[in-house]
């Protein structure tokens, strides 16, 4: 196996565990962005994440669906385009705390000083 | 906490169906005297709950991991099962060869199972937030 394919599927490997739990986060982060319904959410994922995140929409109305009956999301039915209403999506006044604390805790340590040039220096 | 689901309500009709023809099919073998083949009937009855169980169960969990799903289809497992035996008993649709003793020590028996279960449900509840567990909402 040469470097490039090794440096490949050792870095497919790092990317999908990672990639697992950084789900809620980005459904967090596209409902602080205001309300949505699932199409909705799902583009708003995979854009912001440069096509690095992909998610299904039953998988996301089954995370919905967990949000919502912990209480951290709530949707209210809103009129589609010439179809069926839809449900939008939104972040509870607790679900917009557990985001912030969230970024708090485990975000806004990738911006001090020391670790911002760790990521961004090339040695 | 909704506690009769879509799913929970489709297997007890499955549940009904399938015991009604489980006692039925038990009283007609014992009635001819088909001793040695009432086993075959026990152990496909068996095997159709459990696998209408373990359907309708993963259904259930799909649409939302509560933990106690387990637990709300033993229950109701254990109380269509016996309410049905029971009932066949006092409207005299048993043989001969059926007793209410051994109706009732059923009952006791896997009631004391369900006990063992409702405690163990007792303890999982502290690792959830209302209902489902801490490590499955963010999953």
């Amino acid at each position: 196996m040469s470097k490039n394919d090794q440096l490949s599927e050792l870095l497919s490997a790092w990317e999908e565990t990672y990639k697992k739990g950084q789900l809620t986060l980005w459904i967090f982060l596209s409902l602080k962005d205001g309300k949505k319904y699932v199409d909705e959410i799902k583009s708003f994922v995979e854009e912001q994440s440069n096509h690095t995140m992909t998610c299904e929409s039953q998988s996301l109305y089954r995370n919905l669906r967990k949000y919502q009956h912990v209480g951290v999301v709530d949707f209210e039915t809103g009129e589609g385009n010439k179809g069926p209403e839809r449900k939008y999506y939104f972040l509870t006044g607790l679900g917009l705390e557990l985001l912030n604390s969230f970024i708090e805790r485990n975000i806004n340590l990738f911006f001090s000083k020391q670790i911002k040039n760790l990521i961004i220096s090339e040695d | 906490m909704k506690t009769i689901t879509k799913n929970l309500m489709a297997f007890s009709i499955g549940l009904i169906v399938l015991t009604i023809a489980f006692r039925f099919s038990l009283s007609s073998m014992l009635q001819n005297r088909l001793f040695g083949s009432v086993w075959i009937i026990a152990a496909i009855y068996g095997i159709l709950i459990f696998i209408i169980g373990w359907i309708f169960g993963k259904k259930d969990k799909l649409y939302l991991p509560l933990y106690d799903i387990g637990f709300r289809f033993h229950l109701a497992t254990y109380i269509i099962c016996n309410l049905i035996a029971e009932v066949w008993y006092r409207i005299g649709l048993q043989t001969e060869y059926e007793n209410v003793r051994t109706i009732h020590l059923t009952a006791i028996f896997w009631g004391i199972g369900l006990l063992i279960h409702f405690i163990i449900y007792l303890f999982t509840r502290k690792n959830a937030i209302k209902g489902i567990k801490k490590s499955e909402i963010f999953e």
